[in-house]
């Protein structure tokens, strides 16, 4: 037996938690693009498309005020930021690029410091994933260990069905739990066709040997190769669904203002600027090979997880053409011959 | 011509066959010039690995030179890596590039700037009908539905200030201008729903700074709205600051930019950033008579002055 | 007389002319509205486009930029640089959507404490007369994008974009 949700009670699944108050993050039409944004109506909601940006903003979002200050005649004033007051959220129609990536992201945001912006989103979100039924050539989560159909990160999990309509898999305790609200809206099903699910095409890679070869290979005339085209803006980092790097900026006037955490991106040169004027990312390709490490390398050795989901944003959208899949299957060959000596497990987003 | 406006476009191939010719002799040129010791790098266009794809390179051994290659999506404005911001690019010595006359233009304004000398770089143009538009899945035909705006209404197909004209040019359909009509609509609006329209396309802005990443002409070591102290811009990706640094941006660029409207291409949330820098390109032509050439020019129309220039509205 | 709106009005006058003429009016003794806030630059060529936005922005329902007489720049040329640089400047702004009533330039000497009085009246007056700017204000308090398009009136613009 298997759950089953009709497209149009999907919609009206969103248009009943709409009216219940709860914030609604889905894919949805804006112009040419689509663009997770929260919806006001199910008829908004437009699943299976990759949005343009990912959909870490419903918990990190782009700009965010962490408090805010004024200057009266009582003195300085201080406001915190009510995190209580975080709306209760579904993150609806994430495929599962994107619907991976806070369960990476979840290990730094609760490492050293616990980040209560982020965190307190993630406790009040329920994330229904979304089969993924179609890739182009820039995709490649099965080569960083995810798969189309991977529900890793859902509390719901979606696949859309041959005759319309989709199955529904409860992953979480989250998810069983909100589901228990809209039984109606469910069917149970004796047998289901689900649509296949869209494999990339690539060349798997073993992401521990990438790791080994990596650690060797600071130092290596690939960077300069792959990056010296860099010219340094934030796109990929701004559109990946797992890079997390914020600055913190206070803005406003010696009166009253707000202090700000704003995404950040390490291919910036002001990025690693120190206030010497010193910079120990000299070069554009220093900073490109930092933010391969980080993915493959550096998020590993600290929290045992690969810091990208293959959506292959910053492929489709890099200005000069940067692709991280092609440098990836490039190194994984060259990797072939490192000995794995430390013994990886095989699964890194386990 | 009003009328063919109206109606949907009927679709058009572009003829570029004259870019295999290009490939060829870019090759040969490249290999030549590195082989002689002319040059110590070339900055050309090689195959990605996205089928059809090309993507910037540097290359200093003759041997590769076998990698150029010319096609229509060799979008790039690859004069970028010429500026003195590119150390480590200039750090190779001396520098052949590959240019459309497009590019060309923006590489005389870069001369005029000082950031290299003329002779000091080769330029390898190519006759060039058209690269493909933003959004493009590489290796689709170029045709009037994937072919960039700004190749509508080129006046540049032949770049003859480069040091050597390589590819050929076959005859070229007429297409309508697309960012014109755009304009004119713009222009025609109060200023009012003029504000809304900006305010849309702005409030969209990630703050990436991709736009000013991929400009030849914002090379500055410390740009303005980077700076902290005094703060001329907000930096945060909200509406108010993202408001002043496009209009901030566009002011840097009056008189200056070339045209490339690449800025535009690479903005991941499509922002029709070269409609300010047209405007500003159609006043200052009106005002004073300037457009970015194919030549440089030593001072450009917001470096220099006329005693008579218009101050009418000035009290 | 008492108004329901004191515009607030920034004026970027060089030292060397406006700021000696706005002098001259006042211990002159001549009446104008208080209305303006002067800030004083070496040169017209100093005042970067950017301080223009700036005030926009905090909240100037009016500006006011004021130097020397082409002619009489007390570094020869400063005022002509500034001439062409804001007659640009000013078409941006208008494609952008700023009423230009709002941005007044003008040349006022030393000698002109009479001229300055007269412009700083009339600006104020037309500026009370338009009200409070708050496009650049509002902004302010917005966040990050909607995705939606607020007027059908530019949804044929966006199509085409």
């Amino acid at each position: 037996m298997a759950l089953t949700i009709t497209e149009e009670n999907l919609r009206k699944l969103v248009d009943r938690l709409v009216k219940d108050g709860a914030r609604v993050v889905g894919p949805k039409v804006a112009g040419e693009m689509t663009v997770y944004e929260p919806l006001t109506s199910g008829a908004e909601l437009a699943p299976g498309t990759l949005p343009r940006r990912s959909a870490k903003e419903a918990f990190f979002p782009l700009s965010e005020t962490i408090l805010s200050f004024q200057k009266g005649k009582e003195g300085l004033k201080v406001e915190d930021v009510d995190t209580n007051a975080f709306p209760r959220t579904v993150l609806l129609g994430a495929l599962p690029c994107d619907a991976a990536a806070p369960q990476v992201m979840d290990a730094v945001f609760s490492w050293d410091y616990k980040d209560e912006f982020y965190l307190e989103r993630r406790r009040r979100t329920v994330i229904v994933g979304l089969s993924c039924t179609s890739a182009d050539d820039s995709c490649f989560c099965t080569l960083v260990g995810l798969a189309p159909t991977d529900t890793m990160g859902s509390d719901l999990f979606l696949t859309p069905l041959a005759g319309g309509g989709y199955s529904c898999q409860v992953v979480s305790d989250r998810g069983k739990e909100f589901l228990a609200g809209y039984p109606e809206l469910f069917a149970e099903a004796a047998t289901v066709t689900p649509v296949p699910p869209a494999e990339p095409e690539g060349t798997p890679v073993d992401l521990a040997k990438v790791k080994l070869w990596l650690e060797e290979h600071f130092e290596d005339e690939i960077w300069e190769e792959v990056a010296d085209r860099c010219v340094g803006c934030g796109a990929c980092a701004f559109l990946c669904p797992a890079c997390h790097c914020f600055d913190i900026v206070d803005e406003g006037t010696e009166q009253s203002g707000s202090r700000r955490k704003n995404w950040d991106a390490c291919a910036f040169s002001k990025f690693t600027n120190h206030a010497s004027g010193h910079n120990p990312r000299d070069v554009q390709n220093k900073r490109y090979r930092n933010r391969f490490m980080h993915k493959f390398k550096y998020y590993d050795d600290k929290f045992g997880k690969t810091l990208c989901t293959g959506c292959g944003r910053c492929i489709r959208y890099c200005p000069v053409g940067i692709d991280i899949k092609g440098i990836l299957e490039e190194i994984g060959k060259k990797a072939l011959s490192t000995k794995d000596t430390k013994g990886h497990e095989e699964n890194h987003h386990g | 011509m009003n009328n063919s406006t109206e109606k949907a476009e009927q679709a058009v191939t572009i003829d570029i066959s004259g870019y295999d010719v290009a490939t060829a002799e870019i090759r040969s040129e490249a290999k030549r010039l590195l082989t002689e010791k002319i040059v110590d790098a070339v900055v050309g266009y090689q195959a990605g690995r996205r089928k059809g794809s090309a993507v910037p390179v540097i290359i200093t051994d003759p041997a590769q030179a076998e990698k150029l290659l010319f096609s229509p999506a060799c979008v790039n404005n690859l004069s970028i890596y010429l500026t003195k911001a590119k150390k480590e690019i200039r750090a190779k010595g001396k520098l052949a590039v590959v240019a459309k006359g497009c590019d060309l233009r923006a590489l005389a304004g870069l001369v005029g700037e000082s950031q290299f000398k003329r002779e000091e770089v080769v330029i390898i143009g190519v006759s060039c009908a058209g690269v493909h538009r933003a959004g493009i899945q590489p290796g689709e035909p170029l045709t009037n539905s994937t072919i960039a705006k700004k190749c509508r209404e080129c006046s540049v197909h032949i770049p003859d200030e480069a040091d050597l004209v390589v590819g050929k040019l076959p005859p070229l359909p007429d297409l309508p201008p697309k960012e014109k009509e755009l304009m004119e609509k713009l222009d025609a609006m109060t200023p009012a729903l003029r504000w809304e329209f900006w305010k849309e396309q702005f409030t969209r802005c990630i703050r990436c700074l991709a736009c000013r990443q991929v400009c030849p002409f914002c090379y500055c070591e410390q740009c303005l709205c980077d700076r902290g102290r005094p703060q001329a811009v907000d930096t945060s990706p909200r509406p108010s600051g993202n408001m002043g640094w496009h209009i901030v941006r566009a002011m840097h660029l009056a008189g200056r930019c070339a045209g490339c409207a690449e800025c535009e291409r690479v903005c991941p949330m499509d922002i029709p950033l070269n409609l300010l820098n047209r405007k500003m390109a159609e006043e200052l032509k009106e005002l004073y008579h300037y457009e970015a050439g194919m030549k440089p020019v030593e001072k450009g129309p917001l470096t220099s002055y006329d005693e008579k220039d218009d101050q009418s509205f000035i009290k | 007389m008492k108004h329901d709106f004191e515009p607030k009005i920034v004026a970027f006058v060089c030292t060397w002319c406006t700021y000696a003429g706005a002098d001259l009016a006042g211990t002159s003794r001549m009446i104008y509205p208080s209305n303006v806030r002067v800030v004083k630059f070496p040169c017209t060529g100093r005042i970067d486009p950017v301080f223009i936005l700036k005030a926009f922005q905090k909240g100037a329902d009016g500006i006011l930029v004021s130097g020397c007489h082409p002619g009489d720049c007390h570094y020869m040329a400063g005022n002509f640089h500034a001439r062409r640089r804001f007659a640009v400047f000013r078409k941006l702004l208008e494609f952008i959507g700023v009423d230009l009533n709002r941005l007044e330039f003008s040349w006022v000497s030393a000698a002109e404490g009479g001229k300055w009085v007269e412009i700083v009246t009339d600006l104020t007056q037309k500026i009370r007369k338009m009200g409070p700017l708050t496009q650049f204000t509002d902004l302010a308090d917005e966040e990050q994008w909607s995705g939606a398009l607020s007027n059908p009136e530019l949804k044929a613009v966006y199509d085409q974009v």
